[in-house]
């Protein structure tokens, strides 16, 4: 059966400003060739030190960025062949983003940050609206629709991305560092919402974590060294 | 559209079993039904160990579009030809229809631009791009075709109502910032087309709608109704008078900080964030160039309007005249048949010479306007302007009062000489230094033959009646007198030298007297609306009035300057946002959508304080009035003319200014990368 997500050959290198004298511009090679495949309904933690391109690859999957070389393909679809609007189309209604630091729209509520994608997508504003809210009060926050970011905590702030990220009950779920700077009780918190959720709607989720004890209690892992993955 | 609303529905139940109201459609596109995966047949779930890892990569294979999109440039050299094309088309069928050369010109420009703008929207759409290098090209090669081609061909040109010819006429350098110009304003409204083109179809589908858009946009600008009153009462306020007051209320907080920091309580002092300041000093500065704008042209346009009625008032609305010498004897017949004519409100014969007056040792030149006092009523204003004296005294100068310094009040009248009555300017009674009653001889150069070949021939005349018409010109050159006595005077027997005219609707002279010339049947007659009697003075107030509106329309551009800055500084300020709405599936249009709709906003706003702020100033010209000094300006009033086409004209170029400002913002908003704005902090 055709996997949901199959990334063969998987390679990113950066291009950085040379250094003083050189001409050449410095290639820092993050991945180095990544084949994985991925089942719909899988919850995958994606562990590694620092540096090792854990956010890069996330990026890649998400289609935010291009591969040096390597192709993802999404339910059957190379994304690296798409135009510009079938991209678009995919990241706002296939898949869900929470990044390492939110990335809440500072000016917008709890609730309009949850709207975002539905809008968008042109649903009409009630409609948008009660899903969202209903997404709101899935992850718990339904009492904080009207607050914006900064007078949310991080945990909540955390939450209200996972509720934007799942606004359009997308098939893939990426979350990098959900519970980066989060006390262990509420990052469990997070990580039970990310079971349930998966269990619930049978969202398939890629996971990043530096946590070990998080990254056991999901059922795959894989961990990401030297632009390789393992086991 | 593309089968997707079907296929999601399909699809929904499968990923998301318990998805009770599932928002719109998720799905993205169709599956791909069998999708081969080129490389490692046997997929392994876990991480391969790939052999060698790949030192010099392949290129991804993302369709990268191309940085000169051929079709789009193709599309824009066509709206290039198109335009020119359009233009001299329409000016050629207009032309033919027999429009005015003005309306035709002006019709014409708007296909031009039009045609430009629509294939331009083409090549926006087609090339999903606002296609700034292909239209530069496709303009550049215009530039070049439009010089050669116009310098080479405009000596033999017959442009028909296109300027063109007019352009050659005045030089090489007109004709070259001329065929500029054109070329530019085609190149202008072939970008805006395309903009257009790539803000409604650059996603691939029509898509016009702005909802988001609008909504984080007025997020953006945060602008609350208050703070508009309170810029909208600074500019108003002169800038000063609210800048201090903006001062002293900064003053009076920072007093109050310290006091609350010497007591030790907590304060909490609003800021306004930087984008906010700089939004309100663009619309700021849009109101002021609009305000200006609308305020000059109107007083300009009152200037114009008054001259008009005072010119219009004084002399005729046109003329009937006859081609050969002294023989227009038959005006009597010419009358009736003129007056026949629908639209003609009134005729009177006149008699016309240029004289010198002489009273005392006084001398002036004038021009003399023999009159039949019977008629002139239904043609000029002469009866309202007399401001001493009688018109009517010009048929019975024996009632003309004697001068008082002469004795005239006890000396009986009968031991005056009677003499015919003449009527005189102020200006001109005033430098010859005459009142009614005083003697005035009227020098005509080209008198009687004498022993030493022509001998000037001179008469004396009693001041009847002095006018005051309000246009210094005719106040100072103007002497009329009655038609038989100008006859005779001027030894023209029973001619006159043709039929002055009135009208009854001013905009409609000319066609109205081109039909009497054709009820005349032509030669030996001609004729001649007011815009050709005066047409060096409305040529000098038009192009006076134009070169105001280009100067002061840098106002607006240099306000656009502050839109392009703020706009800027959004885009830099809100990376982060532009890459989180773009992760979320915004796309390219959606994110320039946003931008332009920020800067029209900035633009909208600042032209209706303008406007507000123009019709304010106007009204306030017109009610209260600003006294002029009567002796300089010969008008004791600023006038104003509240014309209703000149405010939209001027909303339309700053909103359009605006709009051009915003897409150099807005494309390099919808350029950044996702990862771009995501990465550092
Ligand atoms: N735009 C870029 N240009 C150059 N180098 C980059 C760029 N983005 C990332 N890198 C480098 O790529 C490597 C991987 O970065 P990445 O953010 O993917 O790491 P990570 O695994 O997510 O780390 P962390 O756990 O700290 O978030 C880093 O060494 C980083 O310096
Ligand atoms: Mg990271």
């Amino acid at each position: 059966m055709e996997p949901l997500l199959r990334i063969r050959g998987l390679c990113k290198t950066y291009l950085m400003a040379p250094e003083a004298g050189a001409r050449q511009p410095r290639r820092v090679e993050v991945l180095r060739g990544i084949d994985l495949d991925i089942g719909a309904g899988e919850l995958l933690a994606l562990t590694g030190p620092s540096g090792s391109g854990k956010s890069t690859f996330l990026n890649l999957v998400g289609a935010l960025d291009a591969p040096s070389s390597g192709e993802v393909w999404f339910e059957g679809r190379d994304l690296f062949a798409l135009d510009e609007a079938a991209l678009a189309e995919f990241r706002n209604a296939a898949v869900g983003f929470i990044f390492q630091s939110h990335h809440l729209l500072p000016e917008f509520t709890a609730l309009e940050n949850a709207m975002m994608p539905a809008l968008i997508r042109r649903v009409a504003r009630p409609e948008a609206r009660r899903a969202a809210r209903e997404m709101l009060a899935l992850v718990g926050l339904a009492d904080r629709a009207e607050h914006r970011p900064g007078e949310l905590s991080g945990g909540e702030q955390q939450r209200v991305a996972l509720a934007r990220a799942l606004a359009l009950r997308p098939r893939l779920l990426l979350a990098d560092e959900p519970t980066g700077n989060l006390d262990p009780a509420t990052a469990d918190g997070i990580h039970g919402l990310l079971a349930a959720i998966n269990g619930q709607l049978g969202v398939t989720a890629i996971v990043v974590t530096h946590n070990e004890r998080l990254a056991q209690a999901l059922p795959r892992r894989l961990r990401l060294q030297g632009g390789r993955l393992g086991g | 559209m593309r089968g997707a609303e079907a296929d999601s529905e399909g699809r929904e139940g499968e990923a998301s079993a318990s998805g009770p109201g599932s928002p719109g459609s998720t799905s993205t596109a169709p599956p791909n039904p069998t999708p081969t995966p080129t490389s490692t047949a046997t997929s392994t779930p876990t991480a391969t160990p790939t052999s060698a890892a790949t030192p010099t990569p392949t290129p991804a294979s993302t369709p990268a579009p191309p940085a000169f999109h051929l079709p789009a440039f193709g599309l824009a050299v066509l709206a290039m030809l198109g335009a020119p094309a359009a233009l001299a088309l329409v000016s050629a069928l207009l032309d033919r229809a027999g429009a005015g050369p003005d309306l035709a010109f002006r019709l014409s420009l708007v296909a031009g631009a039009l045609t430009a703008a629509a294939l331009g929207a083409l090549a926006g759409a087609v090339g999903r791009r606002v296609a700034f290098f292909e239209i530069s090209a496709a303009g550049a090669l215009l530039v070049a075709a439009l010089l050669v081609g116009g310098v080479l061909l405009a000596p033999g040109l017959r442009s028909g109502t296109l300027p063109i010819g007019a352009w050659e006429q005045q030089g090489k350098l007109v004709l070259v910032l001329g065929l500029l110009l054109v070329a530019g304003a085609i190149t202008t409204a072939a970008f805006v087309g395309s903009s257009l083109g790539f803000l409604l179809y650059g996603g691939g589908r029509f898509d016009a709608s702005l909802s988001y858009e609008l909504f984080v946009a007025r997020a953006h600008l945060q602008l609350a109704p208050r703070t508009l009153l309170g810029l909208f009462l600074v500019v108003v306020t002169g800038l000063l008078p609210g800048l201090l007051l903006a001062m002293g209320i900064s003053f009076v907080r920072a007093l109050q900080e310290r006091r609350a920091q010497a007591a030790r309580l907590p304060f909490w002092r609003p800021r306004m964030p930087a984008t906010l300041l700089m939004t309100l000093i663009s619309i700021g500065g849009v109101a002021i160039g609009v305000w200006a704008l609308t305020v000059v042209l109107s007083v300009m346009s009152g200037f114009e309007a008054d001259l008009k009625s005072k010119i219009l008032g004084a002399r005729s609305h046109g003329v009937v005249l006859k081609y050969g010498d002294n023989d227009f004897t038959e005006w009597r017949e010419v009358r009736d048949r003129v007056l026949s004519v629908p639209g003609i409100a009134g005729a009177t014969p006149f008699v016309y010479s240029e004289v010198m007056l002489s009273a005392d040792r006084q001398l002036a030149g004038a021009i003399l306007e023999g009159v039949d006092p019977a008629t002139v009523g239904t043609v000029l204003d002469l009866a309202r302007n007399v401001r001493q004296g009688d018109l009517a005294w010009l048929d019975h100068p024996e009632r003309i009062p004697l001068p008082r310094g002469t004795g005239g009040a006890e000396a009986p009248p009968a031991r005056a000489e009677v003499l015919p009555g003449l009527v005189i300017g102020q200006e001109l009674a005033r430098s010859l230094r005459v009142f009614v009653g005083d003697v005035v001889n009227v020098i005509s150069p080209l008198g009687d033959l004498g022993p030493a070949g022509p001998q000037p021939r001179s008469r004396a005349f009693r001041v009847a009646a002095i006018f005051y018409c309000g246009m210094y010109e005719y106040d100072s050159k103007f002497a009329y007198l009655g038609l038989a006595d100008a006859q005779r005077f001027l030894a023209t027997g029973d001619s006159v030298t043709g039929l002055e005219l009135r009208v009854k609707d001013l905009d409609s002279a000319r066609p109205v007297v081109r039909r009497v010339l054709a009820h005349l049947e032509g030669y030996p007659y001609r004729v001649k609306d007011w815009g050709e009697l005066n047409r060096n003075l409305f040529a000098a107030l038009n192009m006076e009035k134009v070169v105001m509106a280009v100067i002061l329309g840098f106002i607006v551009l240099v306000a656009s300057f502050t839109i392009v800055a703020t706009l800027v500084m959004q885009v830099l300020d809100k990376r982060r946002e532009i890459a989180v709405l773009r992760s979320m599936g915004a796309g390219t249009p959606s994110i320039m959508k946003i931008f332009v709709a920020e800067g029209l906003g900035i633009g909208a706003i600042g032209t209706a304080f303008g406007l507000l702020l123009g019709f304010g100033t106007c009204l306030f010209i017109d009610k209260v009035g600003i006294p002029l000094d009567p002796e300089v300006y010969y008008i004791s009033n600023l006038p104003v003319r509240l014309s209703g086409v000149e405010f939209l004209l001027v909303a339309l170029l700053s909103l359009a200014i605006s709009y051009l400002a915003t897409l150099y913002p807005a494309t390099k908003a919808a350029r950044l990368e996702p990862v771009e704005g995501l990465r550092g902090e």
